[in-house]
């Protein structure tokens, strides 16, 4: 993070927001925009449909913040508005085939001399994921990707922990298959 | 050639974890959404809303500056992009330190009544404020407020650090 302001806490943000402060409720966004817009990314697949999901989490989670019981874990149950949101997508709309443009910014900054194998695996990988169930592809990004603990996943998921384990453990080992697969091509 | 299980995940998470662009246009988005909630002939309808009533005139004019980098730019500048909730303002502006103070070199575009406009800062400390309608001098209200101002009016302070802090 590139401010040097002290930044007030999630749960300094949300009470702010339920005094009728929209600003604080614009840092909150901000706060969380790229970390939950990844996780919408990848686990939905389509770019334009993610930023959908990814908006009407936020405003959906600003209609009720009066049911947001601990402030201070506002993040998490962000994500769980969000992880409801994108199976909701998933279900609506078959999966597409990945076409979103990557990251120029990521791509200009980075250390690999060929840029087109760097782009031909961030292929692999996207169509890989693709082909997770999407169970699976959850549990491993919330695992993996976002960094949650277990009994967070349990939490925002609503599945229990030795399933979750089973699913991040089967998400790895298919996604190993697909990449060796997509390699012998 | 992939060797072992663990290197191809490990690689793929890498991969999974490196940012993702997101349309700078969606927090303005996502703020115009529940301005609109705030106003009065929607507030009937909104619990939170009910239990606020002066939340309305809060929302007339509310502002945000988002406080991280839209994107990472060259020579150790990075974009950050300035929100301003007034639906009932026919033109903003944003003006401090960074632009001279000069409304015509950030003028902020609207969406319904979120005005939005992104500059390049480097790290450094600034004061700003927004011009609303060419004439009207505002602070920024979520932001802490400059206590150095030599002209007499409102204006908000922001410091940009350097990166990595």
């Amino acid at each position: 993070m590139g401010i040097g302001l002290v930044e007030p806490s999630d749960s300094e943000l949300v009470r702010r927001v339920r005094t009728g402060d929209i600003g604080a409720y614009g840092a909150l966004v901000a706060r969380y925009r790229d970390r939950l817009g990844r996780y919408a990314v990848h686990m939905i697949g389509d770019r334009q449909d993610a930023e959908e999901a990814l908006q009407d989490s936020f405003v959906r989670a600003y209609r009720s913040l009066e049911r947001c019981n601990d402030p201070a874990r506002f993040g998490a149950w962000l994500y769980g508005i969000l992880v409801n949101r994108c199976r909701t997508t998933g279900a609506r709309a078959a999966r597409r085939r990945r076409m979103f443009v990557h990251d120029i910014g990521a791509l200009n900054g980075a250390a690999h001399p060929d840029q087109t194998d760097r782009v031909e695996w961030s292929d692999a990988v996207d169509r890989a994921l693709a082909r997770l169930a999407p169970e699976y592809r959850e549990a491993f990004l919330l695992k993996h990707v976002d960094d949650l603990e277990y009994e967070q996943i349990a939490a925002v998921t609503g599945a229990g922990i030795s399933a979750l384990k089973m699913r991040v453990k089967r998400a790895r080992e298919q996604l190993q298959k697909f990449l060796r697969e997509a390699e012998h091509v | 050639m992939f060797e072992h299980e663990d290197d191809i995940v490990e690689r793929v998470i890498r991969q999974l974890r490196r940012p993702v662009s997101i349309d700078p246009g969606l927090d303005a988005r996502v703020l115009h959404e529940i301005a609109s909630d705030a106003a009065p002939e929607s507030a009937a309808r909104r619990p939170l809303l009910r239990s606020l009533p002066w939340l309305a005139a809060a929302a007339v004019l509310a502002a945000a500056l988002v406080a991280r980098p839209w994107t990472r730019g060259g020579n150790g500048a990075d974009a950050f992009q300035f929100v301003l909730v007034a639906p009932q303002a026919a033109s903003v502006s944003l003006v401090g330190d960074f632009n001279d103070w000069d409304p015509a070199r950030s003028p902020m575009k609207t969406a319904q009544g979120v005005w939005a406009t992104v500059v390049q800062l480097t790290p450094g400390r600034y004061r700003y404020a927004f011009l609303v309608n060419g004439v009207e001098w505002r602070a920024d209200p979520s932001a802490p407020r400059a206590m150095d101002d030599e002209f007499g009016t409102p204006s908000s302070v922001v410091t940009v650090g350097g990166r990595g802090t």
